[in-house]
């Protein structure tokens, strides 16, 4: 049995519980393509992380004058949200689409003038 | 109907079903406006969105809003991999429209790379999801666990927390690979009502304003007779459907009941804040502890599938014994699928129980849920439509 890692003498309810073994689990062959895979993901939610407070910037920005209180406060219209959705969604096809691509040749395979 | 691979991987979203219904009487405001709730001790630095507190961070909220994209995008993207599996089977000389089990399935494509790609990237961005809400809560530990001990025995609603209870073994498996699973993190409630929201986008629409829990609750039955003084809710998680369940029937007694301590402690501070008047009290399902006949209305939402066959049994035994003559239970789940059917979906079916740690979905799906049911004592109302669209009706009636 496993048990929270936050360490705390407050009451808190919470028990212990059987741990899944899904960090153990290697779908590419190769634990390094596995972890690359993760971080690349990671690594898009930073960017899009980055991407959308510059938006919320420019729109106060586009507005009045900004304070830090007021970008983190932002609140985004419906429009807004439908507008960054439909560019998360464009960041998302660009960024992760090659990841279904069919390549079928190696190294080795031979040129030939109907390759190009 | 849709099936649990829906919920997983959906293709289609069921437009119409977004937003159906703000109806509830005390429904926040479903709107980008800022909504005043701040109860004492309450822990909500950039305010609400209508029903739901933003994440207390911009990035936080922003990778919560990424992961919900990637999840939608990878969704779009299973028709490309149920093409791969299919191309697959005829190259092994099989049909594949063909229907298999999970043994015939396993070898022929766990080793593909489209196959390996699709399930490496969903489970990346599943423990993502998780994480980045898991970070934030146990970083601001203090302030959390406090805001949940000023609410513990503030009303409108009561809290009844059991940390003696024995919790039975299958209770505490980290199901959706969920740190912790609903029973083992102190902020199980915190971090499984955001991360399920996620779920919801790209199969059955937004849930951030509890709308499909309002619409579930405003499409049940009532009883023949009209009387509905009572009504529980098994299994109850955040108390995204008991609360909706208040507000459609606003003069019932309304209880939720759920193993996870931190998932009944954060659904009271929720139905507090919320304004809504209903009881949260850590039990099991099996073992409810109410009256023989003390419910009109006896429900449970996405439940069955997270337990094993027997607990099923004694789950549908105890509604049996709870509901009066003339009330009803109406469990919503999965339809049961079987063992066997098309390669990507045994596939998928698998997969989702292994990695996605759905440890008794194979259980469930193998289970005759209805024929279970009936054999209890109750009526299934063939007539009902469905609460939760795509979910299928099981409107079962205890006779007068």
């Amino acid at each position: 049995m496993a048990t929270s890692k936050l360490k705390t003498d407050r009451p808190t309810y919470a028990s212990d519980f059987i741990a899944s073994d899904v960090e153990r689990a290697v779908f590419l062959g190769n634990p390094v393509l596995d972890n690359m895979m993760t971080s690349l993901i990671a690594l898009g939610a930073e960017v899009w992380s980055n991407r959308r407070r510059m938006k919320v910037v420019e729109a106060l920005l586009a507005e009045k004058g900004v304070t830090a209180e007021m970008i983190e406060t932002y609140m985004p219209t419906t429009e807004q949200d439908a507008e960054w959705q439909k560019d998360r969604d464009r960041f998302i096809d660009l960024t992760y689409s090659p990841l279904l691509r069919e390549g079928d040749l190696p190294v080795s395979a031979a040129f030939t003038r109907e390759n190009r | 109907m849709l099936d649990r691979r829906s919920l997983f991987a959906a293709t289609a979203a069921v437009g119409s079903f977004v937003g159906a219904t703000f109806g509830s009487r005390k429904a926040k405001a479903a709107t980008n406006t800022s909504v005043n709730m701040t109860p004492k001790g309450d822990v909500e630095p950039r305010g609400s969105k209508g029903r739901l507190e933003r994440l207390p961070t911009l990035d936080s909220e922003s990778i919560h809003d990424f992961v919900t994209g990637f999840r939608s995008w990878h969704s779009k993207g299973s028709r490309v991999v149920s093409q791969r599996v299919d191309k697959i089977m005829e190259e092994n000389g099989l049909d594949p429209k063909g229907r298999y089990t999970r043994e015939e399935v396993l070898p022929l494509i766990e080793n593909d790379h489209i196959v390996g790609t699709s399930g490496r990237t969903w489970i990346s961005n599943q423990q993502i999801t998780w994480k980045n809400l898991q970070d934030h809560f146990h970083d601001n530990a203090d302030a959390y666990i406090a805001e949940m001990e000023a609410a513990d025995k503030a009303g409108p609603g009561t809290l009844e927390l059991n940390p003696g209870l024995e919790l039975p073994k299958y209770t505490k498996h980290e199901i959706h690979i969920q740190p912790g699973g609903y029973v083992g993190d102190e902020f199980a409630g915190h971090i499984y009502h955001y991360g399920t929201n996620s779920f919801y986008v790209g199969a059955i629409g937004d849930n951030e304003q509890d709308q499909i829990h309002i619409g579930t609750a405003n499409r049940l039955p009532t009883p023949k007779d009209g009387k509905v003084m009572r009504i529980l809710d098994m299994g109850c998680g955040t108390g995204q459907l008991t609360v909706a369940l208040k507000e459609r029937f606003p003069d019932a007694e309304v209880w939720g009941i759920d193993a996870g301590g931190p998932m009944v402690r954060y659904a009271h501070m929720r139905a507090n804040d919320l304004g809504v008047d209903v009881n949260f009290a850590q039990r099991l399902v099996e073992d409810t502890k109410f009256e023989d006949g003390y419910f009109d209305i006896v429900v449970s939402y996405i439940i069955n599938h997270e337990l094993p066959q027997d607990i099923s049994r004694k789950m549908i035994a105890e509604a049996h014994r709870l509901t009066r003559k003339g009330g009803y239970f109406y469990p919503i789940d999965f339809r049961s699928g079987g063992d066997t059917g098309r390669a990507y979906g045994q596939y998928r079916r698998w997969w989702d129980h292994r990695w996605n740690t759905e440890v008794w979905s194979h259980e469930y799906h193998t289970l005759d849920f209805d024929g279970e049911i009936e054999k209890a004592g109750f009526i299934i109302n063939k007539e009902t439509k469905p609460a939760l669209p795509g979910f299928g009706a099981r409107h079962a009636e205890k006779l007068a």
